[in-house]
Parts: structure tokens; sequence; C-alpha cells
């Protein structure tokens, strides 16, 4: 009896003992939205997300685990995704820059971006993470007034194998 | 007129998209002249519950593939994986399998960036 006590006693000793943790380090990228963009209205024929027009930039995060096997392609919106009824054209311009970076030889990246359209490519050749910000500014007809209503864009965010 | 003019480009808070392997393989299928690749995603994004899958040759033109569904439905913080069926004959073709998340962007809906992975078929 007392050495069955005694075995239960080491069978229940080494079950507290050893608990393994299994983790996997691979190679991948994760698109991360950051902060939320907001339009601001300075004139009537004008929406636009930079922060001197009252606007807020929106912000996307991406992180890779190892340099140089991914580019990121952010494009900025060129129609609206939700809007009142507009009878006139709207004129879409736009820009991405890096806005934060968690390793200094990431500040290189908007020197050697590439842009075309309304696309932006940055090479994400440095392990980490890094935020852009996405300016968007939206002109309706000759200097006419946006219609009030919701006006909503997608800003669209891509992490691509190289 | 402006409390509705100044509106939005809605990102929500933290929340994450991943889609892995970097670089899949394709593999031989129990069907003959189909190869595979399982590839996993990870929904980490509140805001977002569906994605689209696809698979793009070299000049991002679209390759035909097989799936149980193209769009499939990932709940917040799931994890699938998910197989995706070639034509063997469209091997050389194939470069890119992507995924990206199926925006809502009518009714009260906020979301606004719209997510893309894609790994390469080296």
């Amino acid at each position: 009896m007392k050495k069955l006590v005694i075995l239960l006693f080491c069978a229940f000793s080494a079950q507290a003992e050893e608990m393994e943790v299994v983790g996997n380090v691979a190679s991948k990228c994760v698109v991360t939205p950051d902060t939320a963009g907001v339009y601001g209205n300075p004139t009537a024929d004008e929406l636009s997300t930079d922060p001197t027009d009252g606007g807020v930039d929106p912000i996307v995060r991406f992180d890779v685990i190892q340099a140089s096997m991914y580019k990121a392609r952010i494009l900025y919106p060129t129609s609206f995704s939700e809007a009142p009824a507009l009878n006139d054209t709207v004129v879409w311009t736009g820009d991405v820059a890096t806005s934060q970076v968690s390793d200094t030889s990431m500040s290189g990246y908007d020197a050697a971006k590439v842009e075309f359209d309304n696309v932006t490519e940055f090479n994400l050749t440095v392990t980490g993470s890094t935020w852009f910000k996405t300016e968007s500014k939206a002109e309706y007809g000759y200097g006419k007034a946006f219609p009030g209503g919701v006006y909503r864009a997608v800003v669209s965010a891509e992490c691509i194998a190289i | 007129m402006y409390r509705y003019l100044v509106l939005l480009l809605t990102i929500s808070g933290a929340s994450a998209h991943e889609f892995t392997p970097t670089y899949p393989k394709l593999e031989t299928s129990y069907v003959e002249g189909v190869l595979y690749t399982s590839m996993t995603l990870f929904n980490a994004r509140k805001d977002v519950e569906y994605y689209e899958f696809g698979v793009f040759n070299a000049e991002w033109e679209k390759v035909p593939f097989a799936m149980q569904n193209k769009v499939m439905r990932f709940k917040h913080l799931e994890k699938k994986k998910v197989d995706i069926y070639i034509r063997e004959k469209d091997k050389e073709e194939v470069v890119y399998i992507c995924s990206k998340s199926k925006l809502i962007v009518t009714g009260n809906a906020k979301t606004s960036l719209s997510s893309r992975i894609c790994s390469k078929v080296k």
C-alpha cells in the first residue's frame, strides 16, 4: 500500500512538472490596419485626409519576419465605395509614405519606393514593422460643392512575396 | 451639412491578416493530373469575416484553380487550412496564390481597408 502511494505521488509530480509549449516561426507577412482615416472638407469642392485640411491619414502596418521576401503595395482610392449621387467628375490624387519604422535601416524605404498610377510599392528589405500612411484627396468638378451625405473610400494594402 | 460631408476612410482597431507559407510547393494530389498545395489563413481582423482566394500568373492574369469555396468565412481569430487544386498542365503558369479580405461597404459597416497577401510558387 505504501509503495502504491509513493508511485502515485511520483506520477502526479511528473505530470505537473512537464508541460510543453511548441511554436514555429516561419517567414510571413502580416497586414494590420492601424489608424482609421477620415476625410476633412476644407473647401466645398474638396475632401482630403491631410491633417492640415482637418482629415486623418489612414495608417497600415506591415510586419515581416524575414527580410527581402515581400514587397508592400499600397493603392490610394480612385473612387468612392459609398457616396451620394455625383453628376460631375472627381479628380483623385494621393501619396503613400512611411510614417513610423521599427528599425532605423528602414529609413531608405521612401527614397526607394516605386510609384505608378495610384500604386506605391516598397521592397521590405528589413525585418520588422513598418507603418505606412496614405494621403488622398478628391476634388469635385470645377469648383463644385460636394453634395451632402456620407463618403467612403477604400485603401488597398497588399503584401506580395518576391 | 458639414457633419455629413466630413467622412470617412475608416479602418478598425488592432487586427491583422496572415496567409502562409510564403513559398508554397505544388504536390501531387489523389486525382490524376491535378496538383495541390495547402495554405493557412489566420483572421485577426474583427471587421472582416470573408476572404477570397485567387491564383495568378506572372502578369497577374487569373489561372484556373479549384477549392472548396473560393470565398470562405473566417470568424475573428480563426485559423484554417485551405487546399488549392491546380491542373498539372497549368503548373508552369502559377506564380501567385493570394487571399483578399472581402469588405462590406454599405450599411453600417466601417471597414475600408482591403488587405491582400500573396504567396509565391517557386
